[in-house]
This record gives C-alpha cells, sequence and structure tokens, in this order.
C-alpha cells in the first residue's frame, strides 16, 4: 500500500496509577460512529517474526464497551499570549525587540509581537515575511517591508512605529555584527492611511492570531520585547537599544529572564500586561547580550533573556477525556492497555495504549519490583532520528528503512518531537511530554526501550516470578519509600535517562541494603529533569559531551525546570560505573555478541549466578535480538571511573564487528581505533558486587541481553543466568 | 576523499550477494560509507509498507510533513529491497549507473 491509512490516536492524563485512582483516556479518531475499549493486562508486545508474540489478558472493567468517535486537533507551535491586550489598541504604537531568526526564509509569514487577527484581517504585526524581510502589517492594508534581509542566527535589533493619525509607519532594523559588504542597518518611512489598531483581545509574541488559535508561527529567539505607546521617529527607534526607552509611555515591557522555571511571562513596565507560554518554548537560552562571561544563567539571569519559539513545539494537545477508568481494587500491578478498535471503510483501525499499574500506595504485592523507565520513553517519543540526523545510517550501519509508524510522524508533522530531533530550524529539542498521542511507546512497536521491555515482563510470567510494576515517575515522586518495598529491583533494557532524585533513590536503596539487577545497557547515562509544576514533560540539555543526536549550545548547558548542569551523568560527577559497576562502553545495531566466563565467575561469591551453567558455555549465542545476548548498546566496568574495587567482572563480551562503535567521551583524539574490529573498550562486561547491608548490583550490561530470555521456551543460559540471580536476590539472606 | 569507482563491478556484486553482511571488506565498506554519508532528506529511502513481509524504495522529502514517494515496485525481501536502494544511491551519490544490475 503506498497511501497511509489515518490512525486511532490517543494518549492518558497520567502515566502510572494505583488502585482506587482514576485515569483519563483523549482520544482522536478519523472516523465518525464508535470505537470499542477494553482493558489488558500485557504480557508481551513482541508480534514479530520469531518472537513470543503478542499476548494480553482481557480484564473486565466498567469502561468496557462503544464509544462515540471524533477527531481532535493539534495545535503545535510555541508563542506566548497576553489576555487583557485593549492598551495595545493604542492611536500611536511602537514595537520593539531583539531577535535571532533561525528560519528567516520559510516561505511563510512568521509573526514576532502585534495583536493582528487573521480570521479577520485586524490589528497589527511585526513580522518576517517568507522571503527573510521584516514586515509591518495592520489589518486588511498591503504590508511595508525592509528591503535588507534579515540573517539567520544573527541577533538584529528591530522596530516599528504607527500613527494612525496620519498613518505613517516607520519601520528600522539593525544587525549587532558587522560585516563589511552585508549591510547591516535599514530603516523605511511610509504611510497605512485609514487603518486601525484594534484587531484581536489578545497580544501574541511568536505567532499572531487565527481566532482563538495561533497561526504564522516564528522560529527563533526574541529577547526583550516592548510595546510602547507613542510612534518614535527614526532615531528614537535606533536609540532604543541598548535598552533605552527614555521617557516614552511603556505599555509593556517583558523580562523573560523572570521565573525561568515558569510559563509566565512578565511584563515589567508596572503595566500587569503579564503574559503565559504555549507549548513550551526553550528558556535559558542565551540573550542579545550574552558574552560569555558567565555560563550558567542563574548566576547572571540578565543575559538569558531570550526565548527559543519553534513552530514544531508541542506539550499539551488538551483533548478532551472520552472515558474516565477508575483502577478496580485488587488488580494486580502490571503493564496495561487501553485497546481500541474501529470499524471503518478501508478496514479495522486500532491502537493500544499504556499505562502502568503498580500496587496500592506504600504496599508490594511481590518482592521484585520492574522499574519501568518511563523518563526513558519520554525522551524517546515520537523519535524521528532518520529526518534529524546526518549520520544516522552511518550510526545504524543500514540505510534508513522506515516502519510505517516512523512514516506517520514524517508525514503528519504535528505530534512533537522527541529529545533525539532537532526542530525545524536545527535546533536541538530539549523537552519531551507524554500529553500527546506517541506512536512509538507501544506494542508491537520497534523492540527498543517499551516493547524490548515486554521481553522482561513475558520471560517473568513464564517464568512464574511474582513482580510488581513501578516506573521513574513514582521515583521522582516518592524517592526511597517507593524501593525500600522490594527485596530486588529490575530495571528495564535501557534506563538511560536520571533526574537527580532518581539517582539518589536507587543510590540510597543498594546502600540500604536493596538488591538491584541492571537488565539493560546505556543506563543512567543522561541527567534530566522533571517539572516541579507542569506534568509529563522532561527537560534534557544534550551538553559537553556524550553519544548525542544533537548538541547544546555552548551557554546553554543549564536546564531552566531545575537549574542543574544537564548532559551526562559521567560529566556531573556520578559515572554509572560508580552505581551499577558498568557504564556505556560502546553500540552497533546489525548483530549481537556472546558472553565467555571469565575467573571471576568461579569466584564462590558468584557460584549462585552460573548454578546450572557450564564453565565452557557461550552465554547467549542466541536471541531477537542481532542474534545474541550481548549487543546494541553495551557497557563496560572501569575502577578509574567508580566501579567498586570489589566487583567480580564474571563475564565478558569481546567479539564485535566494526559497525560498532566505541562511545565518544571516551577518547581524547580522534583516532583509527575505534571500532569492535581494532578497540579493546568495545566490550560488555556483566559483573556482580555486593553492597552494604547485605545489598548487591548484578549488571548484564547489554540492551539485547532481554531479547535472548525467551529462546527456546526460555530454557536457556540467559534465563538460568537471570532467574538464578533474581531469586537469590529475593532471599533475604544478606549477601 | 574515496571516490565511489562504477568500473568496481565486483563491490556492487558482492553487497547485492550479501545486504546484511555484518562484515564488508574494507573496499565494501568505503563504498558504503560515501553512500550512507549525510541526512536522508530527498534521498532515496527503504520503506516498510507491510511489516515484515513487504519493502518499497521511497523517497523522502525535503522537509517535515510532506508524503515520501513510495516507489511501485514491492520487495518480499528485505535484502532485495536493500540492493535496490544501494542502486539508487550508487547513482544518487556517484552521478553514474551502478555496474551491476
Ligand atoms: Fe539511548
Amino acid at each position: 500500500m503506498s497511501k497511509l491509512p489515518k490512525r486511532l490516536l490517543g494518549y492518558t492524563d497520567k502515566v502510572s496509577v494505583a488502585p482506587g485512582d482514576k485515569i483519563d483516556f483523549k482520544i482522536s479518531s478519523p472516523l465518525t460512529g464508535k470505537y470499542d475499549v477494553r482493558i489488558v493486562r500485557l504480557i508481551c508486545g513482541d508480534d514479530s517474526d520469531g518472537g513470543p508474540g503478542l499476548k494480553v489478558d482481557s480484564v473486565k472493567t466498567p469502561i468496557d464497551g462503544s464509544y462515540p468517535a471524533r477527531w481532535q486537533p493539534i495545535h503545535h507551535g510555541s508563542y506566548a499570549a497576553i489576555d487583557n491586550g485593549a492598551a495595545f489598541a493604542a492611536t500611536a504604537i511602537t514595537l520593539d525587540a531583539m531577535i535571532w531568526p533561525t528560519l528567516p526564509e520559510d516561505g511563510r509569514d512568521q509573526a514576532l509581537l502585534g495583536n493582528f487577527d487573521a480570521a479577520t484581517q485586524s490589528g497589527y504585526a511585526l513580522y518576517i515575511d517568507g522571503s527573510g524581510h521584516l514586515s509591518f502589517r495592520v489589518g486588511a492594508a498591503a504590508s511595508v517591508r525592509l528591503s535588507t534581509p534579515l540573517l539567520s542566527r544573527h541577533w538584529h535589533h528591530v522596530a516599528v512605529s504607527f500613527d494612525t493619525a496620519s498613518g505613517k509607519v516607520i519601520m528600522h532594523q539593525h544587525r549587532l555584527l558587522d560585516y563589511p559588504r552585508v549591510q547591516r542597518s535599514d530603516t523605511i518611512d511610509a504611510t497605512i492611511p485609514g487603518a486601525k489598531t484594534a484587531g484581536s483581545s489578545r497580544f501574541l509574541i511568536a505567532a499572531w492570531s487565527d481566532k482563538e488559535n495561533a497561526a504564522a508561527h516564528y522560529n527563533g529567539k526574541i529577547d526583550s520585547p516592548r510595546v510602547i505607546g507613542a510612534a518614535l521617529d527614526a532615531a528614537g527607534l535606533a536609540a532604543l537599544r541598548p535598552h533605552q526607552a527614555g521617557k516614552a509611555p511603556v505599555i509593556a515591557d517583558w523580562d523573560f529572564s523572570r521565573e525561568m522555571a515558569g510559563i509566565e511571562i512578565r511584563d515589567i513596565s508596572g503595566k500587569g500586561h503579564d503574559g503565559r507560554l504555549v507549548n513550551l518554548p526553550a528558556r535559558a537560552m542565551k540573550g542579545w547580550n550574552w558574552d560569555a562571561t558567565e555560563m550558567n544563567w542563574r548566576h547572571k539571569p540578565e543575559h538569558y533573556g531570550a526565548i527559543h519559539f519553534h513552530d514544531d513545539d508541542l506539550y499539551d494537545c488538551g483533548w478532551e477525556t472520552d472515558f474516565t477508568l477508575t483502577v478496580p481494587a485488587g488488580l494486580k500491578s502490571g503493564i496495561y492497555c487501553a485497546e481500541l478498535h474501529q470499524k471503518g471503510p478501508d478496514g479495522e483501525i486500532d491502537d493500544m495504549i499504556p499505562f502502568y499499574v503498580r500496587p496500592p500506595r506504600g504496599t508490594a504485592t511481590a518482592p521484585v519490583a520492574l522499574l519501568i523507565p518511563t523518563a526513558s520513553y519520554l525522551a524517546y517519543s515520537n523519535h524521528q532520528m532518520a529526518s534529524s540526523w546526518s549520520f544516522d545510517e552511518l550510526s545504524s550501519g543500514k540505510f534508513v528503512t522506515l516502519s510505517a509508524g516512523d512514516r506517520y510522524l514524517e508525514e503528519n508533522h504535528s505530534f512533537g518531537l522527541s529529545t533525539y530531533d532537532s526542530h525545524n530550524d536545527g535546533s536541538g529539542v530539549c523537552y519531551s511530554s507524554r500529553l500527546r498521542p506517541v506512536l512509538n511507546m507501544r506494542p508491537r512497536a520497534e523492540l527498543w526501550q517499551f516493547n524490548a521491555d515486554t521481553h522482561i515482563t513475558d520471560w517473568l510470567e513464564a517464568r512464574g516470578i511474582a513482580y510488581d510494576v513501578i516506573t521513574d515517575d513514582d521515583m521522582e515522586a516518592e524517592g526511597l519509600d517507593l524501593l525500600k518495598n522490594y527485596r530486588c529491583v529490575v530495571t528495564g533494557t535501557h534506563p538511560e535517562y536520571y533526574t537527580t532524585k532518581m539517582m539518589q533513590t536507587v543510590r540510597d536503596f543498594t546502600n540500604e541494603g536493596g538488591r538491584l539487577i541492571y537488565l539493560g545497557a546505556n543506563g543512567f547515562y543522561w541527567r534530566v529533569a522533571y517539572h516541579e509544576a507542569l506534568p509529563g514533560v522532561l527537560e534534557h540539555r544534550r551538553a559537553e559531551d556524550g553519544m548525542r543526536g544533537w548538541i547544546s549550545e555552548d551557554g546553554e548547558y543549564y536546564m531552566n525546570f531545575s537549574g542543574e548542569l544537564g548532559g551526562l551523568w559521567r560529566r556531573n560527577g556520578q559515572p554509572p560505573q560508580g552505581l551499577v559497576g558498568t557504564g556505556f562502553a560502546a553500540q552497533g545495531f546489525d548483530i549481537s555478541s556472546w558472553y565467555d566466563r571469565t575467573p571471576d565467575s568461579f569466584n564462590p561469591r558468584a557460584a549462585f549466578i552460573f548454578e546450572g551453567v557450564g564453565k565452557d558455555e557461550k552465554i547467549g549465542d542466541f536471541g531477537l535480538i542481532g542474534g545474541g545476548a550481548a549487543g546494541w548498546e553495551i557497557d563496560r566496568a572501569d575502577e578509574l571511573l567508580g566501579t567498586p574495587p570489589h566487583t567480580l567482572i564474571v563475564a565478558v563480551a569481546s567479539e564485535f564487528p566494526s559497525s560498532y562503535h566505541w562511545v565518544k567521551e571516551e577518547f581524547n583524539h580522534t583516532h583509527s581505533a575505534i571500532d569492535g574490529e581494532n578497540c579493546p573498550m568495545v566490550r560488555c562486561d556483566m559483573t556482580f558486587f555486593e553492597t552494604p547491608k547485605g545489598g548487591a548490583v548484578f549488571s548484564t550490561s547489554s540492551i539485547s541481553w532481554a531479547g535472548s530470555l525467551f529462546h527456546n521456551n526460555y530454557e536457556n543460559n540467559v534465563s538460568r543466568i537471570t532467574e538464578n540471580v533474581i531469586r537469590r536476590f529475593i532471599d533475604p539472606t544478606p549477601l | 576523499m574515496f571516490k565511489i569507482d562504477s568500473s568496481r563491478a565486483d563491490l556492487a556484486a558482492a553487497y547485492k550477494k550479501n545486504p546484511l553482511d555484518t562484515y564488508p571488506s574494507p573496499a565494501l565498506q568505503k563504498v558504503l560509507q560515501r553512500l550512507r554519508w549525510g541526512n536522508a532528506r530527498g534521498r532515496t529511502i527503504v520503506v516498510c509498507t507491510v511489516p515484515e513481509r513487504e519493502w518499497r524504495l521511497g523517497k523522502m522529502g525535503t522537509r517535515r510533513g510532506m508524503p515520501v514517494e513510495i516507489d511501485g515496485q514491492a520487495y518480499n525481501r528485505y535484502e532485495d529491497a536493500l540492493w535496490a536502494c544501494f542502486r539508487a544511491r550508487w547513482r544518487e551519490v556517484s552521478g553514474e549507473d551502478c555496474p551491476v544490475a
């Protein structure tokens, strides 16, 4: 089929719920009529050839039934809105801002400031036209434009004055950086007779109104915009910067360096024109006056007065609720999905919307908890690496191969991006939200993160090991109180994104006698932050080093949600080796390898791990992910990075092809021996060490490990080792 | 900079024989690196049109939100689609036809 069918889409208000909690489902259908809903407990989401298959248990709940289908829109693109806009319809007006446009020649209008309403063709706007020229429009009249184009990624002072009495318009721009042969300043004198300033009741920054919606979204930074209730002359406009409003009657003067974590913008004019940001544009961005004397916005907020707006930012779709589930008392903890089906003219459409049911708060219903890495799922949500990355094929070793889901995201550009992606203007995406339809963190999707982790639930069920499901979001809210209910905590296959509190909680758990099984790789890698007030959104700055989808600009390494330095935990004083024994060493995505036992594996301390495993057995030379248990992403031990000195490296995988690449934060110079065939650092270390008070950590250090559990009907040495460790770790006898 | 040499039919033939080979020869590896360098926008890619059953060549739009142009020819083996993509890229990168049909 060459045309993609439209999809049934949905999301929930919460990610993790306990019995008695309510969870709202927000659904959009491309069809009319009704769709059917049931709740299922998900055992396995891998429906690929040779895999365990899609396995669900149906659960009867009061929401079973049919619901009326309706389409719900998504409005992407960030902007600021000031609602009480009457004062902006003054008879004489001057608009003034510093701007750093990132896509000035975008073939469409991009609004900077104004109360223009495209639906009624009323009000005014200072904007950039499709060919990158500063322009001004009032009502339905022809616009005025400057003939000197704006330069991408350069700071410009832009200003315009308009007097309704005379119709006189003066518009001015001046670039901060002077180049010979590239015109720096421009001013135009024109008239737009008979036009009025009354427009929308809202004044918008970085977009204009289209009735109650926003349109003409701007890509780029805006710093310290102002509105003055007088029409300044050309000299007056030029004199407005640096920041001299003089005696002019200021109507609004927004200082974006105030309350940096929030979504309020403050008017410091005293006129009370505070506004709010929609769809999370990037804050704590370098302003026009940033001079590299300070890299941390908290130390010099006055240098961080810019907000970077993007036409593809999306935080909360704000959809109406279609049905609400009250989680029944006694519902077994696990991964659940709302399963939706609807018959249409071209066949059935469906979706499975995941959520997590934890045990009643403060209790555990099993000695083992599977800690679902919801922060990492969020970071990867709706990723579009094939279009964002210039190195995707060289990293993966394959020609880009789009799945139906990848193609849907590429063709329907409104679902927001992941922290792996670049915005349309090429800048990195530093926020990712779950309050939108997420196509890839789903059953039946790629075997990465969510769906790969269902190889673990599938195996736990097959081996009859009772487990609870808890999430990163719960850990962020409750800390050690959540983990201390468990003897053994098991991670997912790729718990990559950790907040400060999550990191501390896992450390406290293992230091207080808890047992941790790190059943993955490239874990505990990036430092991220949740927002204190806004639900369901994560911030990430790709600072300084690491295997990065994009690179933060210098001076923009500090997160605005938390004020903390972003980037690698390894560059923030806590390499993962200190927490779990191993840390990210290499990645490659064609085949996976196997482990061989080391002399350490015969240490009596490790005997329980290898019970029933022969001394020369290859461990995991089979599996669903690349045909082996050691692969995709792999970790290694290093005492210099904090691997505890008493750690046993019990097995090592070291046979990797040249498609495996050593991670860049590990080498100081590029050189010719950094792949699986020629670099001894490209290896995967399985480790075990004891922690205080009888606790312990066991790490498989490979993303593909869980894909080998299913082999031979769960009878294999990967399954055996995992079970040996879990059974010992739930035994309270100190290790 | 290494240039793709259209007289090296042997390298194209080696790829055709096993597109999923994990250990391509160093000479073929250089060809693949040239074909894969850069962003996929506006270039020939593979699109899976029926999960695990059918693949076609596609062309990515020049920006997001554009339809992926899907080729009429369907392949029932992933390897065959990869080989077709290899040939298309050879043409796109070197300006000459791939020497193996
Ligand atoms: Fe990752």
